[in-house]
């Protein structure tokens, strides 16, 4: 099977035509190691299988993306590579197509965008572009789905031709001697046919491919004609190449493009200098956050209730075949565990379909990179990239879909930096405990500002971590901020469902089941050890006193359901789940909590808002929210306002749920990182509550 | 610019009492008949006419001054006198007495537009080494004769030589370096050094930043940072302590 890659810069529309290519028949894979994806597929109509290698530059290995892009190319040779080049911004792709060449896999080069192009007032003679550049060259219009019958006819046609040769006419005599020496002495020991690119690989001084060769003679020759070289022409020899690339890219441009000046201003110019105003651009980037939280939260919501209420509709249905009372444990397994814990990630589901729906547009438009443009200085302050805005955004609803929507940042270390911290952003899922708390310890005059200098903890701790990870454990690596700006589109429907559903898909595949997973392990510390037959068989024996005595029915039905909460406060009490909370006691008392904290906080780590059902349920007070009066008057007769500070102090800085760790596992790839959260985020907590409590207690609250 | 059209006589006028109105501040009707080489009978007809579109002020034996409506009419026409007499002179070797009164002829018929053109164009053959002064003479001598292919490659080597040592002592003059992170929106600057190293360097260079390439700046962020430039023809954002390290010269527009 022939193995073709599809290449090209990023904005330059390969998505649409790897989509045009392949049609429906495509999978999405994991590349090894890494947590760039390439996505996989069969041409049409062909048994020819499309990789589509992610978006780039350049092939100089100084990004994840370039690096995974060239390896794949170096390590799994293609017989031929599809680049695909944004017309309307041709130089500049041209400069990767050059590279390609270099690489000496035949190359079709497929001008994308045409329509682009024209609207500039561009006319590219196609024709006169192959004859010149040496390639076959095909247009597409990707959005409108033309021309793809054109370059598949002539990835074929290519593919009976080929043959490799590395091409490097473009460079000056002098270069091309170098390579020339270079390649004589590398093709005795290399046979791949790769020689004449190692050998220019040598000379840009690609470290990756300077530890492939063994030879160390071969080296240091590079390196005098590097000298040469850089001494003849009197600067680097990275800016040399460079600079002869572009110089050559400049001739191909004057040759083969027509350009009729226009008087008109582009319209992305025109929307610019409103949206990107120095007075309205923050306004109009306020409401346009504003928009995609109202879209994502308030939209949302009426669409979280339905999936509720089918997943609680469905438990009824399925208990429905135990008989009334039943204690079946497969009933409780089924009910509690997998129905609970599956609803559980589906409950997010429209939140996180609505979230990507608007991110979609705000990418596929361009607003996107216009966001990151306006939140940069800020960002940048904090060590950040104005795109880490957004999810830090999104945080304050749900880390969830915050953490997946870090996909938008191109650099893996802004991307994990920002990862790392969105969990300290105050989420949805935590606000039940503040109101469940707040209520109870403070003064009403206190609510508000209470709740705001809980959120502004978060905001805060984000910031001082993020400014730490970068200046401890993300230091290395510099890659510097260059953002395109690309033209807005106007996005179609098919491709932002398609980009929705892409990504909705993946958080419903791997973080769902790890959820379910983790959702019947802590179904089952909560239920197991079961409390002892006698036990149980004394909590029937009472009930039937009950029901046996003289008292009216409605003074049965209110003794019954205490001896049911004290049943259910024994039973958790007994369960692994309690036994864990007891066994941690010592090691939370610093922070002013009890095993009963400790129970509530081990039920928290499925999801915060766990918390608050648990604490009634160790405090038999039944089936509780964060409305419950007597819960909160059972909360105030046994702890203070500084330990009521702390839960909530803990569990904003604690992370949120297991859903988080999950997500970040599979964004990041790793476990490390996953875990690294997890303990890092528990220890902050940790440490900080301790903190309060200890300085609080000394002096006197 | 004006929106009602003029005949060609009255704006002959109006540039008439424009060149007399910025020496003497104020013209009479007998030295605008004399200019003109009319009858002073015929200055009043036209003279009322300019007033009645408020471009003149005249009442009879008084003295006519421009309004400042009819100073920009009057400009504008000017203007396009010399532009294109101008551009017959310096591009098409006519000799000055024959520019003057064809342009004279030709600007009542060019728009604005076109006009813009030609201010280009002539800056363009005056500035690019391939035309300039020599150039031009080279195109005296080709309406005379045809040039032999032995002529067109001293000429482009001569051009090449003079290309290069203008380049150097431009280098040894240090016509208004600036560096980009300091140039206002809205310039051109053609760059000249890049101070960055490493990977960054690498980069700008790959994004198309190259030595002797020209960026317009076009905007900076609202909060102060990042700033918008445009390089090979898209739009790319970059944050100010990478702009400082790179020198150019700015273009004038």
């Amino acid at each position: 099977m022939k193995m073709i890659a599809l290449a090209g810069n990023p904005n330059a529309g390969k998505t649409t035509v790897f989509n045009g290519l392949t049609g429906t028949r495509q999978h999405v894979g994991n590349y090894p190691g890494v947590t760039v994806e390439i996505k996989k597929g069969v041409i049409k109509k062909t048994d020819f299988a499309l990789v589509d290698l992610p978006g780039i530059y350049s092939l100089t290995p100084y990004s994840e993306e370039e690096r995974v892009a060239r390896n794949m190319l170096w390590k799994e040779n293609p017989d031929l590579i599809v680049n695909v080049v944004d017309s309307s911004n041709l130089e500049r792709n041209l400069y990767l197509t050059l590279q390609l060449m270099e690489f000496g896999i035949p190359v079709v080069l497929n001008l994308n965008m045409q329509d682009l192009a024209l609207a500039k007032g561009w006319k590219i003679d196609t024709k006169k572009l192959s004859q010149t550049m040496g390639l076959p060259v095909v247009e597409t219009v990707g959005h409108k789905n033309k021309g793809f019958d054109e370059l598949i006819k002539s990835v074929k046609v290519a593919l009976g031709a080929s043959q490799r040769v590395s091409q490097t006419a473009h460079f000056s005599d002098s270069v091309n001697r170098a390579l020339d020496i270079l390649e004589k002495k590398l093709s005795k020991e290399n046979a791949s046919g790769a020689s004449r690119w190692l050998a220019l690989k040598l000379l840009e001084g690609d470290p990756d491919i300077e530890q492939e060769i063994a030879n160390a003679e071969i080296k240091q020759t590079a390196r005098e004609l590097v000298n040469d070289l850089e001494r003849e022409h009197n600067k680097e020899i990275e800016t040399l190449l460079a600079e002869q690339r572009y110089k050559y890219i400049e001739g191909v441009f004057l040759q083969c493009v027509s350009s009729k000046l226009s008087f008109k201003k582009p319209l992305s110019s025109k929307i610019d200098a409103i949206v990107l105003n120095k007075y309205a651009g923050i306004p109009i980037f306020l409401i346009m956050m504003y928009l995609v939280f109202q879209l994502t939260f308030t939209v949302g919501e009426p669409m979280m209730g339905w999936v509720e209420s089918a997943f609680a509709w469905l438990g009824d249905l399925i208990a429905s075949f135990w008989p009334e009372g039943s204690e079946s444990l497969l009933k409780s397994l089924l009910v509690d565990g997998i129905i609970g814990g599956v609803g559980g990630v589906l409950v997010f589901l429209p939140n996180i379909l609505l979230l990507f729906l608007a991110i979609s547009i705000l990418e596929d438009s361009g607003y996107m990179a216009r966001a990151a443009f306006i939140m940069d200085r800020l960002m940048n302050k904090i060590g950040l990239h104005g795109k880490s805005f957004i999810p830090m955004l999104i945080g304050f609803g749900c880390s969830v879909p915050a953490i997946m929507a870090t996909r938008t940042l191109d650099n893996r270390r802004d991307r994990l930096v920002t990862m790392l911290v969105v969990p300290l952003m105050s989420c949805g899922a935590r606000l039940p405990i503040y109101t469940l708390i707040i209520p109870a310890f403070f003064p009403s005059k206190w609510h508000a500002p209470m709740l705001w200098l809980i959120y502004i903890i978060g905001i805060l701790l984000a910031i001082i971590s993020a400014k730490l990870m970068r200046v401890t454990i993300f230091k290395g690596e510099t890659v510097p901020f260059m953002m395109e700006l690309p033209p807005y589109h106007f996005p179609s429907l098919k491709g932002t469902l398609i980009h929705m559903w892409d990504r909705g898909k993946l958080y419903l595949q791997k973080a769902g089941t790890l959820i379910l997973g983790l959702s019947i392990l802590l179904w089952a510390l909560s239920t197991f050890p079961m409390l002892s037959k006698e036990r149980i068989e004394e909590y029937d024996a009472q009930r039937e006193t009950i029901v046996q005595s003289e008292l009216a029915d409605s003074l049965q039905a209110i003794q019954l359901s205490a001896l049911d909460n004290l049943q259910a406060e024994e039973s958790v009490e007994y369960s692994a789940a309690g036994r864990l909370g007891k066994f941690i006691e010592p090691v939370i008392v610093p922070m002013g909590f009890d095993w009963r904290i400790g129970t509530s906080l081990v039920g928290a780590f499925a999801a915060k808002e766990v918390f608050v059902s648990t604490l009634g349920v160790v405090y038999s007070v039944g089936d509780a929210d964060e409305e419950s009066e007597s819960l909160r008057s059972k909360l105030k007769k046994n702890y203070d306002p500084l330990i009521a500070f702390c839960i909530m102090l803990f569990s904003l800085i604690s992370a949120p749920c297991m859903a988080t760790i999950a997500v970040t596992k599979r964004e990041s790839n790793s476990w490390k990182w996953a875990m690294f959260q997890l303990i890092g985020l528990t220890l902050l907590a940790y440490f900080i509550t301790v903190a309060v409590y200890q300085i609080g207690r000394l002096a006197g609250l | 610019m004006s929106e009602m059209v003029l005949s060609k006589s009255l704006e002959d006028y109006l540039e008439v009492i424009y060149h007399i109105v910025v020496v003497e501040q104020a013209a009479k009707a007998k030295d605008i008949a004399q200019k003109m080489q009319v009858k002073a009978s015929s200055v009043t007809g036209a003279l009322r006419q300019l007033a009645e579109r408020d471009l003149v002020n005249y009442s009879p034996y008084d003295q006519i001054t421009l309004t400042r409506k009819g100073m920009e009419v009057a400009q504008d026409v000017v203007r396009r006198h010399e532009v294109l007499k101008d551009f017959l002179i310096k591009v098409l070797s006519i000799d000055e007495s024959e520019a003057d009164s064809v342009a004279c002829q030709m600007e009542h018929a060019v728009t604005t537009e076109i006009i813009d053109r030609f201010t280009k164009f002539i800056e363009f053959v005056e500035r690019c080494p391939r035309a300039g002064d020599s150039w031009i003479k080279g195109f005296d001598y080709y309406c005379g004769e045809k040039p032999q292919a032995d002529y067109c490659r001293k000429c482009i080597t001569q051009t090449v030589e003079n290309f290069e040592t203008n380049l150097k002592s431009g280098d040894e003059m240090n016509e208004s370096t600036v560096r980009l992170n300091q140039v206002k929106p809205g310039s051109r600057v053609k760059i000249t050094t890049n101070k960055l190293s490493g990977v960054t360097a690498r980069r700008f260079q790959e994004m198309g930043l190259t030595i002797g390439s020209i960026v317009k700046v076009e905007r900076v962020a609202p909060l102060g940072d990042p700033v918008e430039i445009i390089v090979k023809g898209y739009n790319l954002s970059l944050r100010k302590e990478d702009l400082d390290k790179i020198e150019g010269i700015l273009l004038e527009d």
